[in-house]
């Protein structure tokens, strides 16, 4: 634990910076373009997804499922590689996934709302 | 102690020869102080404006016709009140001026996790700010605060754009703040001060500042989809262009209720610092506190949707989030509950910042109380866009926040610059505060409830009474504010030199000296106690030795 301690000055006191990773942890060269291969080839299945579903007519509700799903995959990538989320400490992960329940919960709550907006309403006061 | 490892100047002393490089060591600070002492301006001077704005309406509603302006001009004078208020004082005011001071004072630590970072945010508000101001003198904004669509995005002429831009800017002034404070607060704590040693108001920074990261980047994008259908006429919110107006108030309150969290929850680590030290006592049930600020910040993200009770939004969602509001008052009252309990045999004294700390616990209990009406469908349904809206929230915004950031100003003021103010001024231009806030705001309750609505300024006769009764309340509290800033200037000149710790506070920002040195502390404190670390018969020494005019 003791070679953390390259942080300069303030850095190194403080009980709460518990050597999680040491100092910066590093994302290959080759990981980088592993994942750039898998982002085009995830770009080039939206596009292939799109096309078939237009010659089979797939409801459009699957279709839209299937290209957020592979939306999804694409951000997490990012997220994960090009954003070091994957190599970054816990507090940060966290903060991470915050903004994504974050997220989720705007999305979700929304949707809610149009979804049960032409509900008919309850009824009125008892006679 | 007579060894310094730094130089001992404090953080305002300047030794620069030419008035050219002082403005520059102001203006290129990185110091977390100097940048604060920057903002306590720069907000003030905006608190000032928003004032003049909200006296032109005050002035205006005296009479029951539209005597001093027009429709239109009144319509873009509660927006200038409201826009500047909102974005340029309430958002910023306690993190940006007191939590940028105290952060690192607190944490025992030499400055925040980015200095640089911090300077920048200063900048992005001061840009802001001229973009709503620039707006203001090309004619102002007619919108509201709110920036509803397709008012907003179609029909309005008015500066639209650059006052959202202004928003916008100032944004991410927040994020910046928000993102220095999480970091500072995780890695820059000083040796043995662990997270439940930390005093409150650094609990309430974190909880704020979680809010601001989450939260902030969603009203960005809601105001540039405004910007961008208002452009090029991209149909978002604009049903006639095949958008959904219901969708914006969604994006714009998802942030907006929680931004009401970002102006209250920094007041309430400021009252629990006062409400204990001025009661000569540990608070009582700290992780209660604590924790009911990350239960608030956390639960604040799910009850937006009681700002659309009557937006045609679907009526079950509204029953949920009826539900969810009414839980928000439970943290809330466990707050008010631990400050009453830290009150109960403590040796109380009725110093300035702890008048305000009383003022704030009893208007604050007003506006959250009626903040459950309001959470009610059925009675919101029946006030809606009336005063007792409009009173609700300035009860909590002003009788809130502004009471904790006046008293925090107080408090901690013997630290920023060294010097006492006058005490006895202070007493009273926080009673006249007290007096002037609510004949303005109370008699709004009983408007509001009888029907007036808000944003008109032509109003049935009947009204009159109350309205002149709040005009006059409104240049009460206008005296009341403007009597601080003449005591406090005053003070940095004749005030009595205020020493390291006038109160007998403890927490580390009372260990340094007065002013702190550019680097905070000599040596980095090592922390062996709990925060408020009072000992038990503390209250009951003091009270015993208690004579008029002894100091505390
Ligand atoms: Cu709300």
């Amino acid at each position: 634990m003791a070679k953390t301690s390259t942080t300069a000055g303030h850095g190194a006191h403080g009980d709460g910076a518990h050597a999680e990773h040491a100092a910066h942890a590093h994302i290959s060269r080759g990981t980088y373009y592993k994942v750039f291969a898998a982002l085009m080839v995830l770009m080039a299945l939206t596009v292939g997804a799109w096309w078939i579903e237009g010659i089979i007519a797939l409801p459009r509700l699957l279709g839209v499922a299937i290209a957020m799903a592979i939306a999804i995959a694409k951000t997490t990538l990012i997220i994960l590689y090009f954003m070091h989320v994957k190599v970054s400490e816990r507090a940060t992960q966290l903060y991470a996934g915050a903004a994504f329940v974050g997220f989720a919960i705007m999305v979700i709550i929304t949707m809610a709302d149009y979804f049960a907006r032409g509900w008919p309403p309850p009824p009125g006061p008892l006679p | 102690m007579a060894t310094t490892a730094l130089p001992q100047r404090g953080y305002l002393h300047d030794d620069t020869p030419h008035l050219g490089e002082w403005i520059r060591s102001w203006l290129f600070t990185v110091d977390h102080k100097r940048i604060a002492i920057l903002y306590l301006l720069a907000i003030n001077f905006f608190f000032l404006l928003g004032g003049l704005a909200a006296t032109f309406v005050r002035i205006e509603l005296i009479t029951p016709q539209g005597d001093l302006m027009s429709s239109d001009v009144y319509n873009r004078m509660f927006t200038l009140h409201g826009v500047i208020m909102i974005f340029f004082f309430l958002i910023p005011a306690i993190p940006a001026v007191l939590g940028n001071f105290l952060l690192p004072l607190m944490l025992g630590a030499r400055d925040l996790a980015f200095p640089r970072l911090n300077l920048l945010s200063w900048y992005l508000y001061m840009f802001g700010g001229i973009f709503a101001l620039s707006a203001a003198v090309l004619g102002g904004v007619d919108t509201g605060w709110t920036f509803y669509t397709p008012f907003s995005s179609t029909y309005s002429n008015s500066n639209v754009i650059l006052t959202i831009t202004g928003a916008f800017i100032m944004g991410f002034s927040s994020i910046a703040t928000g993102v220095n404070f999480i970091a500072t607060t995780h890695k820059m704590r000083a040796p043995g001060l662990t997270w439940f040693r930390l005093p409150l108001f650094v609990w309430a920074m974190y909880a704020t500042s979680l809010v601001i990261v989450l939260a902030t980047p969603v009203v960005g994008i809601a105001l540039l989809l405004v910007a961008i259908e208002r452009l090029w006429g991209v149909g978002i919110f604009d049903p006639a262009l095949g958008g959904d107006p219901l969708l914006f108030q969604h994006l714009f309150w998802f942030y907006s209720h929680p931004a009401v969290y970002i102006m209250i929850l920094p007041a309430f680590g400021v009252i629990s610092e006062l409400i204990s030290t001025f009661s000569r006592k540990r608070i009582f049930g700290y992780e209660f506190i604590a924790f009911s600020s990350m239960a608030i910040a956390i639960l604040g993200f799910l009850v937006w949707g009681h700002h659309m009770f009557v937006s045609s939004q679907s009526v079950y969602s509204s029953l949920v989030f009826s539900f969810i509001t009414m839980l928000i008052a439970i943290p809330s009252a466990i707050k008010v509950f631990n400050w009453t309990a830290t009150l109960y045999k403590g040796s109380i004294s009725y110093r300035t910042p702890m008048l305000y700390a009383l003022g704030f616990i009893g208007l604050f209990v007003i506006g959250g109380l009626t903040g459950i009406f309001l959470g009610v469908v059925a009675i919101d349904i029946h006030v809606t866009d009336t005063y007792f809206v409009v009173a609700h929230f300035h009860y909590v915004m002003v009788g809130g926040t502004i009471m904790a950031y006046l008293g925090g100003i107080h408090f901690w003021w013997p630290k920023m610059t060294g010097r006492m103010y006058n005490e006895i001024w202070g007493g009273i231009s926080a009673l006249i505060i007290f007096v002037g806030f609510n004949m303005t705001f109370f008699p709004q309750f009983v408007l509001g409830y009888l029907g007036m609505p808000r944003r008109y300024h032509v109003y049935p006769e009947e009204f009159q009474i109350l309205h002149v009764l709040s005009s006059a309340g409104a240049t009460v509290l206008a005296v009341g504010f403007i009597i601080p800033i003449i005591y406090l200037m005053l003070s940095l000149k004749t005030g009595r030199i205020a020493g390291d710790n006038p109160w007998d506070a403890t927490g580390l920002e009372w260990k340094t000296t007065s002013p702190p040195p550019t680097h905070n502390f000599e040596a980095i404190p090592v922390v062996t106690t709990e925060a408020y670390a009072y000992p038990p018969e503390a209250a009951a020494r003091d009270a015993a030795e208690w004579r008029p005019g002894s100091p505390l």
